[in-house]
């Protein structure tokens, strides 16, 4: 029964449409996306919509068809049924157009866009001393995060190593170097919507530039076992002033806490440009 | 152009050898169909366990929950619900919707409407049956050994499916049964293909077949092909859990030497982006079939629609890197494969652009079976556009991995091809088992289906484009999916209207199969094809004379006749002016 009533209480907070109850919000910004502070957020937003008003626009089509015939050509409106096998010369001509249409307006324009931006943006991992560099181990259930420290040489004594901590300085370009300890995990960051597998054995790559400061959420997007949901860590974004007196903190910190005789402590690799 | 008679066997007459051992495809059919309805029911109820915990983790389940969990107070512990959404996939793709769509209809409709007394092998179609079942128990057992059943997804990626991530034994019985329900498959479609090909009655030509048996046909194609693939994968996986090989193992546990995880998801996509194909095959050819049955005007394009899902059938097997753009595959390949996906959508938009013709200017009648063909063609337009986004490899990116791939390949997967088996279901009905199912309580079924369904694979894409990833067992640890609590309450509720209004349907099916008193006459809905010649429910051995075909599929509507019918049978010369 005090089942039953929990029950019929939770229907009704979900039927007010207050459930979370914390803060007001419509639907629609329920429904967007986490804040973008990355600096190719905009080209994934600019494809999908640009897909969704094609979408919209075909999928009216088939809408205006399913609906307009049917209220059309139903057998109370319309009796006779035209017979014809579509197989003359205007009917294929249609068919053959709208398939075209399709792949011309939609697939040939999204798959140029994508593979623009895949080649001069995603894939175009920046070089050189200016980059930022972080090595990432994942494993059930953490994000070890490594940090050349000032040798700017990975592997080395005076590393900084974080747990489900990430700091990154704003406005620089950020490259990360993965790879997984046990099994395959994902290195999702919604706020920059980009996300990249961890894989056991092998290296990946993922770059960003974060454009605020502030706190944001990284998150594991490939089921990694029973504590998935819990893969969670901090993604802290500093301004450059605040980052540096960060930086000789940490540095301070991981040059008393790294212990030499530890292996442990040194899972991280020589950087692959 | 049948390549030679069947004889006519004497009807069996003891239970054994009429209901469970039985040799005739109808009655296989019929027990693919009971298998698959009740492996629906339990994949269905493991849905609504999954859509429970996410919308009010911590939540003990109603009802069921302290029968289930009672050491967890009724919740839904994080283990148990890993292994849900495992089973969940697996049970719906390998144990409901294959033996429905492929192996139902599958037997139930080839010989039948090519005009066969039987499959070309009953002895192997029977041993198809009998070995999905052993699978299912196989599968079924890994649910009482010591640590649970599968838990590391459908597609079970290494190195979470090997003895690092999952060490129970339930992960070996679910490839096992995968790999026993694998054969299964490859007998059914060896067989379906041979029959197709030897049986079809004389007079037949390939493009005088109904489109359904093109859709079942070409399913089989992709079958015979891509499960043997599956099946090498799951047998090194099972090696390499069972033996010690290190096919799949990499990073700090492969201590004697390492092999590659992503060759496995290779091998697992290769198989699996036909499968999906596979599935939804037999449906776009019932659809097909029925729009033009019910619009009563003959199919549009008719063979234009089978040669396009030909082309779809091949090109279904060179696009499988789309789930793959975020392992960092080379940029080349991946780029290749993006461009391939696209090329999908032009036999796509041919039979969409034939079905909608096929209604243009028809004369319809909305009977259940319309009503979910229609069905069919909303939802897989859905389904189809929202995988132009999954396909383009930046938007990919963001949307991999989270809810909006899991609310398109519902529409795809899920919603598509289970409204084309209700299609089905209500349409064979009086020839399966000589009675009428309700039509009142069909559309009810219907409306409710939809939108339940719609609500609930709708609201799976938003929260996916909110970001929202998958297989989250609270998502409400991310300070960034907490807006997300309401809508995903919402998709819950619509998946329990979903799953309450299949209450209707197993009603309503179960009464006409057991209850109804009134039989169904020969041709209740008006229609040409073979089938439809014979009494229902058909007799054991189909027909007593081998029928001749004369004329295509579709011919309905035809100004000419002057039967006093609108159709003429398949057997018939067509009528000219």
């Amino acid at each position: 029964m005090k089942r039953t009533l929990k029950f019929v209480a939770l229907m009704l907070t979900l039927s007010t449409g207050l459930a979370s109850a914390s803060e007001k919000m419509s639907l629609w910004q329920r429904m967007q996306p986490p804040e973008d502070i990355g600096t190719y957020g905009h080209l994934i937003h600019y494809l999908f919509n640009f897909t969704t008003y094609l979408n919209i626009f075909f999928f009216g089509l088939v809408c205006i068809g399913i609906f307009g015939f049917s209220f059309l050509y139903s057998a109370k409106r319309h009796k006779k049924p035209l017979y014809t096998h579509g197989k003359n010369k205007k009917e294929i001509l249609t068919v053959v157009g709208i398939a075209l249409a399709v792949f011309i307006i939609i697939d040939m324009q999204i798959t140029r866009i994508s593979a623009h931006d895949y080649q001069t943006v995603f894939m175009n991992f920046p070089k050189g001393k200016d980059v930022y560099k972080v090595e990432v181990m994942a494993q059930q259930w953490m994000w070890n995060v490594r940090l050349p420290g000032k040798d700017d040489v990975f592997n080395t004594l005076d590393d900084i190593v974080t747990n489900n901590d990430f700091h990154v300085p704003v406005n620089k370009k950020v490259v990360f170097q993965i790879i997984s300890k046990d099994v395959i995990h994902a290195l999702y960051i919604p706020n920059i919507r980009m996300k990249v597998d961890a894989t056991p054995g092998k290296i990946t790559r993922m770059w960003a530039e974060f454009t605020k400061p502030g706190i944001y959420e990284i998150a594991c997007a490939e089921i990694c076992g029973t504590h998935h949901y819990k893969m969670r860590a901090r993604l802290v974004v500093h301004d450059a002033e605040d980052f540096v007196k960060w930086q000789e903190s940490a540095q301070a910190i991981a040059l008393t806490v790294n212990n030499p005789e530890e292996p442990d402590n040194f899972w991280g690799w020589q950087w692959k440009e | 152009m049948a390549f030679f008679e069947q004889h006519i066997h004497p009807a069996p007459k003891t239970f054994l050898s009429k209901y469970v051992f039985s040799f005739d495809h109808k009655v296989i059919g019929k027990q693919f169909l009971w298998y698959g309805i009740f492996f629906l029911g339990v994949g269905g109820m493991m849905a609504l366990l999954i859509r429970w915990t996410l919308a009010f983790p911590g939540e003990a389940f109603p009802v069921l929950g302290p029968l289930l969990f009672p050491d967890n107070g009724g919740v839904v512990p994080p283990d148990t619900y890993a292994m849900l959404f495992t089973m969940h996939g697996t049970i719906m793709i390998f144990y409901a919707i294959t033996p429905i769509l492929i192996g139902a209809f599958g037997n139930f409709c080839i010989p039948l409407m090519i005009g066969a007394r039987d499959m070309v092998f009953p002895t192997l179609n029977m041993l198809s049956f009998w070995l999905a079942v052993l699978s299912a128990v196989l599968l079924l057992a890994g649910l009482v050994t010591p640590l649970g059943a599968a838990a590391g997804g459908w597609t079970s990626y290494p190195t979470l499916s090997t003895l690092i991530g999952s060490p129970g034994v339930g992960q070996t019985l679910w490839a096992l049964a995968l790999f026993v329900v694998g054969i299964s498959s490859i007998m059914g479609a060896i067989n379906y293909i041979t029959t197709v090909i030897v049986l079809r009655a004389p007079g037949m030509g390939y493009f005088d077949m109904p489109l359904t048996v093109w859709g079942l046909w070409l399913t089989a194609i992709l079958n015979a092909i891509f499960l043997p693939v599956l099946g090498a994968g799951l047998l090194l996986l099972i090696f390499d859990r069972v033996f010690g090989t290190t096919f799949f193992l990499a990073g700090a546990a492969a201590t004697s030497g390492t092999g590659d995880p992503i060759l496995f998801q290779h091998v697992f996509w290769i198989f699996g982006h036909p499968e999906v194909y596979i599935l939804i095959l037999p449906a776009w050819g019932i659809v097909s079939d029925l729009l033009s049955f019910f619009a009563r005007k003959p199919a549009f394009g008719a063979k234009s629609t089978a040669l396009s899902m030909t082309a779809i059938t091949i090109l279904s097997t060179v696009v499988y890197g789309h789930h793959m753009y975020t392992t960092s595959m080379s940029p080349l390949l991946t780029q290749t494969f993006m461009a391939l996906t696209m090329t999908i959508s032009i036999p796509s938009a041919i039979f969409f652009a034939n079905w909608l013709g096929t209604i243009w200017k028809g004369s319809i009648r909305f009977s259940t079976p319309m009503l979910f063909s229609l069905g069919v063609v909303f939802v897989f337009g859905l389904g189809g556009l929202t995988g132009l986004y999954l396909a383009t490899v930046t938007v990919d990116f963001y949307l991999h991995d989270t809810y909006f791939v899991v609310g398109h390949f519902h529409y795809t997967m899920a919603a598509s091809v289970l409204l084309g088996g209700f299609a089905g279901t209500y349409f064979w009905m009086p020839k399966m088992f000589g009675k009428m199912m309700n039509e009142f309580w069909g559309k009810v079924h219907f409306w409710i289906t939809m939108v339940g369904l719609n609500g609930l694979f709708t609201g799976m894409m938003v929260v996916g484009y909110a970001g929202m990833h998958r297989r989250l067992y609270n998502p409400f640890v991310y300070d960034f999916l907490h807006k997300l609590i309401p809508i995903n309450m919402f998709v819950t509720v619509c998946a329990i209207i979903m799953g309450a209004s299949q209450i209707i349907f197993v009603i309503n099916f179960v009464h006409a199969v057991f209850f109804k008193k009134e039989n169904a006459t020969q041709n209740p809905w008006e229609v040409g094809t073979l089938e439809w010649t014979i009494p229902s429910p058909a007799p054991s051995h189909n027909f007593d004379v081998i029928p001749v075909v004369k004329c295509g599929p579709h011919e309905l509507g035809n100004p000419n006749l002057t039967s006093g019918r609108d159709f003429q049978y398949q057997t018939e010369e067509l009528v000219k002016a």
